[in-house]
Formats: C-alpha cells, structure tokens, sequence
C-alpha cells in the first residue's frame, strides 16, 4: 500500500503555514478564542528524515501536518495560526543541537517537537534552559529524559507527549507473567536502549514470576543486515520465548530471517516493543507471524473511542495511509501546545507549563495526563497478538492486553534500575 | 553447534564476497575505490523489487532483470562520469563516487519513499534443512551455492578467457598491457558494468530477506572495503577468503567475545595489515 | 605580507565581527566552519604534501572531545581542558602513527579507517566511562582558567565564541608557518617521490610520522573546542562519517593551496545549511554539488580561482 502521496510531495519542500482545511470534518466542536498572540505561532520539528529510519520522520511529519491543518482552520491557537518546519535529525546529536539552535535562534520557533533518538533527545533537553523554549519529546523513549532531566535536574522545558521504554520492559512483562514460559532470550540492537528495556523486562519479571529464567541473549550493532549468526547463538541456547526490541527497518529484517530460522515454530512466545509500528506492519505483511506479541507507542485501533476513528479517517483521507504511532504523537502535542497555551491565555513559558503540568489531553490514543512531577504524558497502550485481517492491507493485533498505564509506569523517586 | 555457527557465518561471508567481488575487480583493473559499490547494492535491491511487484511476485524473472539494470546504471556512471576523471588524483576519484552515494540515496528515496520495503519471501525458498544439529533456511543454502558459484564462475572467467587474459594483464601492469594493444578505455566499461552487475545480484538476492531502504549502501560498503584490503587489491582469490574469514570470525565471535561485534572487521583487518602489509594475496603497491 | 596572510588575516578580522553584528544562531553556525576548518586544516597537511589520506582523522577530534568533555565534568576550567584533550589526541596519534606510517596509499587509508572505527567502538562500548551511545551530557561551560584576578566566564557564547576563534586563528598561523617552513618543503618532497627523498637524506617515515602526530593534535583541538561549545559528546564524533568531513571539505577546497581546505569548510557546512532549509533532499542537491566540483574545478575551488587569476593576468 502506498504510504505516500504524490501531491504531497511537493509540498514537503517547505511546510507552510496555511494549509487550508478542506477536509470538511470538523474536529473541535469550539472555534479558538482570539488571545492576540503573536502571528504565526511558530513551531520547530525535527525528526529521522533520511537514510534506513527515514520512514519514521514521514510518518511523524504526516501526523504534524494533518494536527497543523485542522488547528489552523479552528482558527489557530488563541487566533494566531501555527506555523510548523521540519528539519533532518540525521539520528545525529550534533545536528539534533544544531536544528534546536536554528529553530530558536534563527528562525524564531516558539516551541520544539519530535526527536526519535533518545541521544539526541537528551542533548537537546539539556541546552532548553538556555534556549528556553518548551520541548515535547514525541519518540525518543529513554527514562533519563524525564527521571534525570525534568525530575532530577528540574529542567522545567521538557516534555514528552510519547510513551518511555517502560512500555517496553515493564508493560511487556507484566503481560509476560501469565505466559507458559519459563526460559526467555533476547535479539536486540546494541545501545542504551535496547539494555535497559531488557533490564527492565528482567527485573520486572523475575519479580512477578520468580522461575522464570532467561538463558541468552545476542546484541545486534545498528545497521545488522544479517541477524544470522545472533539468531543461532540465541536459539542454541534453547529459549521458548524471544523479546525484541528491534524497531523500524531492523525489526523487519529480523523477524524475517527469524521466521526462516523457523524461530517461531520453536519457540512459544515472542514479543516485540515496537513491533505494532505502522512500518514494520506494513514491511512485514504476510510475514508476519501470526500470534506474534507487538506494541509501540499508539495503536491505531486502541481504543475504540470516536475521536480515535475520526482521526484514522482524517489521516487516511489526506495521506491514503494508515496513521503510525509517530503521526499520533506529533498530531497530540501539536494539540496539547493549543491546549495549554489557550488555557494559559499567554506565549509567556512560565505560564505555559504551568498550564502543562497537570495538562489532561484529550488525543486519538484515549485519555492522557501529562505528570507534574516529570512532565511525562501518561495514557494506556495496549499488548496484543499479530493477526492478519482482511478488512485491512496490513497485519494488525487482536487479543489485546491492556494495562492502565498507572500501573506499569514509573514513578517518582525513580530507584535505579535494577537487572 | 559449533559447526552450525560456521555454516551461518559462511552465509553471511557469501552475500559479502558478492559486493566484495565486483569492487576487487573494479579496484584491480581501474584502480577504482568505487564508494557507490554499495548504492549499486542498493539499486539492484530497488530494482528488483521492482521487477518483482511488475512480474507478479515472480522471484527468479526479478533476479534476472533487476541486476542487468543495474549493470546499465554503472555504465552510464563509467562512461558518463568516471572515465572523465582517470587521470586526476584518486582521491578526487573517490569524491565523485562519493558524490554519486548521496544522490542515489535521495533518488531512491523519491521515487519508492522513505519507508523501507520488503517483499514477502518466495515460497519456494521459505523451507528450512536440517544440517549439523540445527535448522538452516534453504534460502541460507541458495545463497551459498549462489556464492560459490560466483566464485567458480569468476575464476573460470579469468582463467580460462580471452577477456580474463585481458583483465589479469591489465591489473598487472597496465602500460605493458597497453603496450600490447589493449584497449583500456573499452576494457574499463566492460570491467565496470560487470562488477555494477555482480553488486546488483547481491542486492537482488537480499531483498526476501532484508528490508530495502534508502542509505543501505552505507550498511556494506565498509565492511566490502574492509575485505577487499583484507584480501590485498586486486586479488579475488583474496576477496574471497577475506569475505570467508570476516564471516566466520563475525559469527563465532558473537559466541566468545561478544563486545567486541561492533569493531571486529576493523581490528581483523588492523592486524593482518600490520603483520602483511599487502593483505593476504596483494601483490602490488597501492 | 604575501597574500594568503593577507587574506587570512581579513577573514579573521571578518570572523571577529560576527558578534557584533549577528545573533547567536550565526556565532554558532561561524564557530561550527572555524572548528571544521581546522579540522580540515590538520587533515591537510598530511594531504596536500605526503598526499596520504587518513580515513580516521575523526579518532583524534573525538579523542580530544571526550578527554576536553571529561575535565569539563570534573570542573577543570576550559584553557587546561582543551589543551589536555589536543595533547591527548596528539599521543593516540603517535601510537596509531607509529602502526600506520609503514603503509602507503589505500593500505594507509583503510588503516586508518580502521584504527577509526575502533576508537568508535571503544566509545559506544565504553559507557561507564564515555557515556555510550548517549555520550556524554551536560558538560559545562565555566571559567576560562586563566591564572589571576581576570577570569573569564565564558558561559555566554559570544564570550567563547572570542576564545574559540582566537585558539582557532593561532593553530592556523601554526599549521601556515609550518606548511611554508623548511619541513613542510620536506613533506612535500615526499610526495614527489619518496625514494628520492629519501636518498637525499631525508627520513621518510619518521617525517611522516611527524606530521601524523601534528594533525592529531590540531585535530584533537578542533575536537576539543566542541564539547564546550555543543556540551555534548556523541559517539558520531569518532564515526567515519565525521572523518569524511575534513577529507571533502579539503577536497571542495583544493588540496593544494593552504586556504583549500578553510574554503571548503565554508562551503561545505554553509551550502549544508542553506540547502536544508529549502528541501528535504540535501543530499541530492549536495551530491551534485560535490559532482560538479569534480568534474569542472580540478583542483577544488580555490584551484579554480587561482587558474581564473592567472588567466585573467
């Protein structure tokens, strides 16, 4: 299916500020109130936009555009109509820093959004107080980013609108438990990441089902092609379940390989953080083995509320594609800056976040409330098997799981974490 | 388990013997360091996938055409571009096929998008053997005869033809050669094309297993430069055992010294250079 | 005073304007080509004479990144930090040199490819020590350390932005010293031919190996400059990628004039910046860009320029 569409295109050259609405749904049943902000409102974005991830920043820029358009044709923020750019994060810290300089500096950008690397994410959160503007994270899922940065070191201007790694290990586990599986393995890529979801995922476990063993496990550098060799180290070690957190163009690879192992016909289990993403649905298809355990950050059929069917629609009618969890997040901070700053009645930061902390959003990935304590949106996502449906052009999950999220989220004083 | 781990790792050696092979070429007879090796990779991928979705899923027609187009593209980057540039400095030489890996990357990425793509494996090659104690895919076993019969084939070529008589000659010493009568500039394409072709059959043969994406070139090609120096320049015979100890030494030691995966290839290639200055099997000066 | 000095000494005048008269964003973007230039610069003097290419120059910019990075944390003041991080670099140079200068050519390059890469896999591996892949945060940027009364809080970035560019033109007038002096008339003689260098009584490797260990300190600094400039540290600076920087910014530039290499820092991040803001796909117009400075200017821009001199005389 196709996840791009050719009139779009051109308009990518420079994301403009008045797209005008002619989608003819109407998402907000009340028109702005007139705040005389300044006009336009600007904000920046950056976000994986070449090489093997690229697929992400489409996804995240989509969802931003569909969220500009409709704000825009409520009558903007406040009466002043938003104004969104997009730059290249290259997964690149130095240019992640460089893009928020020139967000800030030289193109006057009121607020900052996106960042999938968690690397990049950190870098940047740290420059926000000199930069001092507010950052909403809308991927990058590292904790250090809101339990260091916002609650241990106070920085006050970050945010994240996306769900952190606990999705990955600890929400994972807890589904985990009631698995009948007691050896677990893990193919994941090599970085940060990848080992604290898998330490979380241990220690969460091990506390919920305490003979539960895992007998071995294979890092995989960025940019593995060939998963061979990790996936016959990994199964000589005879797992029953697998845990993954490859994501993207990697997870596809993986699990395709992975399958012509015929890893899943010996194994029982096998769960996959981020395998729910639009992208590796789409780059699996067929292959994806059904009963297959995936998340991510949204799910496009969770919940089953009006507003979430309203914006599957709005987002297939303008892009002929299904929404990944990258378009839900950018679309939802986009809304969550009209909120607040509406609610603020002012640009002025301080008040701003003030208007944050505590923020109730109300986005297609059902209700979400922005913590105080270290401004992370909390709301549910679900766990679910891998089936294949064909009412729709891409595997999609059944058997969900759901978890509230006050459950399996971190909390404050934050502990270190454990193996 | 042991023996198991080798034969996985010697299926990953084959798919960079094939990206290797076409560069140890280019580089022995041009004295090329051809940096858009790995987007010709990546063409070959796109291009068959292309041909595959056009043919109806048809793997075998997709293998066949999307590496010939290939093939066309490296010589329109020879005679277009790169025959301009032989007698200036080498390191301008690799700017220019530098040059090329940019816009190839941002090319593809126009024409199929950004989102990677990948398309569902050939039933034909989905089964799996059972060899040395475990499970190995066919498609593993494909891939290794595919491998082994690019070598056999390579050598034959050379050994044994006209062309390869020409090519060996003009690796060797290239003024003699001229000397002699041969046509370098008509040699260069031909050499050219065919090592365009040979990176565009590995990408062809990835993309059941692999996903597609803009910037896939970059993933290989330093490992392919890697063991092609590893082999010593211009030797196949070199490429290919480069290409066999690189995937052996990948796989087992993922078993032994795990940490060290991210700079094995650099370190292998370190230490043989420092103990044989020109590689396994180079024979010439740089 | 011939012209390159002339020249340069107008660029620096230009360089320490910048405050004046631009915001922060144009400091950032000027101190940004000044660093790559030096970069450049260091790369080049083994380029532009011996014509040997390093392909790992990003081990030595990032070895003095992380040391600088390092002292930073532990509250060292910003002169003694950035010098210890250059003479750090400097000493990876000497033992890299020491394996790499036997080897000439390609074998030379992927050498030092390699001895790259590693340091980038010790880098990410290393994550107690250089923060991993999240590389090292939050490194500050304080007092200049200056002995005295008059110390400097170089917070504010158009303070550093001064001490930086100062550094940067000193290490410039360096390397241009050096490049006219009698041993960069050596360096060059080797490039020539080797042999007859080195039948004339001149100790080919151990010149080489000099020059090695100079660009990795000039590296270092370059590297050495950024951590308080960025406050971060990644991985990436060790990358191959990063060492393609100078390699391309030398080569748009011109390998053979000393300006080449500054030019083609110019270039090469200004062109960057301007492309990004108009499109998505920098890479292909930036591609083409590198394509036509090969085919039509021979010998980088400055190259071309000069031949346009000379032609127009």
């Amino acid at each position: 299916m196709s996840t791009r569409s050719r009139t779009t295109r051109r308009g990518f050259l420079k994301a403009s500020a008045f797209a005008l609405a002619g989608l003819g749904i109407a998402p907000r049943a009340l028109a702005a109130p007139k705040l005389n902000l300044k006009k336009p409102i600007k904000i920046g974005c950056q976000t994986i936009l070449s090489g093997p991830l690229g697929g992400y920043g489409e996804f995240m820029r989509k969802g931003a555009l569909l969220a500009m358009e409709e704000i825009n044709a409520q009558g903007g923020i406040g009466g002043s109509p938003i104004e969104v750019n997009f730059r290249d994060e290259e997964l690149k810290v130095d240019v992640g820093v460089k893009n928020a300089r020139y967000f800030v500096d030289d193109w006057g950008a009121d607020f900052l959004i996106g960042i999938d690397s968690s690397a990049v994410a950190l870098a940047v959160g740290e420059i926000m107080p000199s930069l001092n503007r507010i950052l909403i994270v809308t991927h990058g899922a590292t904790e250090k980013y809101n339990e260091d940065l916002v609650y241990k070191k106070k920085i006050r201007q970050c945010f994240r609108i996306s769900v952190p790694v606990y999705q990955d290990g600890i929400a994972s586990a807890m589904v985990a438990k009631d698995f009948p599986v007691k050896k677990w393995a893990t193919i994941s890529p090599d970085y940060e990441y990848g080992k604290t979801s898998w330490k979380m995922f241990r220690s969460t476990l091990k506390a919920l089902k305490p003979d539960v063993e895992f007998v071995g496990e294979s890092f995989a550098k960025f940019g593995t092609v060939d998963f061979s060799s990790h996936i016959s180290k990994v199964m000589a070690a005879g797992p029953e379940a697998i845990f993954s957190t490859e994501w993207g163009g990697e997870a596809v690879t993986m699990i395709k390989q992975a399958k012509l192992f015929k890893v899943f016909d010996q194994t029982k289990a096998f769960m996959s953080p981020m395998g729910a993403a639009m992208d590796v649905l789409q780059g699996l298809g067929p292959d994806y083995p059904d009963g297959a355990w995936a998340s991510g950050r949204y799910y496009f059929l969770y919940p089953e509320s009006a507003e979430n069917r309203r914006f599957v629609e709005a987002f297939r009618k303008k892009w002929n594609s299904y929404p990944s969890y990258v378009s839900e997040t950018s679309y939802a901070a986009l809304y969550a800056i009209k909120k607040a700053v509406e609610k603020a009645k002012t640009l002025d930061i301080d008040h701003v976040i003030e208007a944050l902390e505590g923020l109730e959003v109300s986005r297609p990935a059902g209700p979400c409330v922005i913590r105080k304590e270290d401004h992370q949106a909390v709301y549910t996502v679900p766990w679910g098997r891998i089936r294949h449906d064909p009412k729709y052009p891409m595997p999609i999950l059944g058997d969900l799981r759901v978890i509230p999220a006050d459950q399996y989220y971190r909390k404050p004083p934050f502990p270190p974490v454990e193996a | 388990m042991l023996l198991f781990q080798g034969l996985v790792g010697l299926t990953e050696a084959m798919y960079l013997w094939l990206v290797a092979a076409g560069l140890s070429l280019i580089f022995g007879v041009m004295r090329v360091l051809n940096f858009a090796h790995g987007s010709l990779y990546m063409l070959g991928a796109y291009f068959s996938y292309a041909v595959l979705r056009a043919a109806g899923g048809n793997f075998w027609i997709a293998l066949l055409v999307g590496p010939l187009l290939v093939a066309a593209v490296g010589w329109l980057l020879e005679f277009g571009f790169l025959r301009r540039v032989y007698r200036i400095d080498e390191a301008f030489q690799l700017l220019l096929t530098f040059s090329f890996v940019l816009i190839f990357d941002d090319l593809v990425k126009l024409v199929f998008g950004p989102v990677y793509q990948s398309p569902p494996t050939p039933k034909e090659l989905s089964g799996a053997v059972f060899v040395a104690g475990s499970i190995l895919p066919a498609y593993h076993l494909f891939i290794l005869g595919v491998g082994a019969a690019v070598g056999v084939g390579l050598w034959l070529l050379l050994e044994r033809t006209r062309f390869g008589l020409i090519v060996r000659a003009t690796a060797a010493d290239r003024e003699m050669a001229r000397a002699l009568g041969v046509r370098s500039s008509r040699l260069f394409t031909w050499v050219f094309i065919f090592g365009a072709w040979l990176a565009g059959l590995g990408g062809a043969l990835s993309i059941p297993v692999r996903a597609i994406s803009p910037g896939m070139g970059e993933l290989i090609i330093i490992e392919a430069f890697v063991v092609v120096v590893l082999g010593g320049l211009g030797s196949l015979r070199g490429a290919f055992l480069g290409a066999v100890v690189i995937g052996l030494l990948h796989a087992y030691g993922l078993l032994y010294l795990p940490v060290f995966e991210l700079a094995l290839a650099y370190v292998v290639m370190a230490a043989v250079l420092i103990v044989r200055p020109r590689g396994f099997f180079g024979v010439r000066e740089a | 005073m011939n012209r390159t000095a002339l020249v340069l000494s107008l660029a620096g005048i230009a360089v320490l304007l910048v405050p004046a008269l631009f915001g922060s964003f144009a400091q950032y973007l000027v101190l940004n080509i000044l660093l790559l230039a030096l970069f450049a610069l260091s790369f080049n003097l083994l380029f532009g004479t011996t014509g040997l290419l390093s392909f790992g120059q990003a081990a030595f910019y990032a070895g003095g990144a992380y040391v600088a990075g390092l002292l930073l944390r532990a509250r060292v003041p910003i002169l003694p930090a950035v010098i210890i991080g250059a003479l750090a670099a400097a000493l990876m140079a000497a033992v890299v040199g020491a394996f790499c200068v036997r080897h000439t050519r390609v074998y030379f390059s992927m050498l030092t490819l390699a001895f790259g890469m590693f340091v980038y896999a010790i880098v990410w591996k290393w994550s107690d020590v250089t923060g991993g892949d999240d590389g090292l945060i939050g490194i500050p940027r304080g007092r200049l350390g200056l002995a005295g009364p008059l110390d400097p809080n170089l917070g504010p970035l158009s303070r550093y932005y001064v001490f930086a560019a100062v550094l940067v033109f000193a290490s410039v007038a360096i390397l241009y010293r050096l490049s006219t002096s009698p041993f960069g008339l050596t360096l060059r003689s080797i490039r020539e031919n080797a042999e007859r260098a080195e039948f004339s009584g001149i100790r080919v490797r151990r010149t080489i190996f000099i020059a090695f260990v100079v660009a990795g300190l000039f590296a270092g600094l370059a590297g050495a400059l950024l951590a308080p400039l960025e406050q971060t540290v990644s991985p990436s600076a060790a990358h191959w990628t990063k060492s393609a920087e100078p390699v391309m910014a030398t080569l748009i530039g011109g390998p053979f004039a000393f300006t080449g290499p500054i030019v083609g820092a110019v270039v090469y991040l200004g062109l960057k910046e301007l492309i990004v803001r108009f499109t998505e796909y920098w890479l292909l117009v930036f591609g083409l860009v590198l394509l036509t400075t090969v085919l039509a200017f021979r010998g980088g821009l400055v190259g071309a320029l000069e031949t346009l001199a000379r032609k127009a005389r």
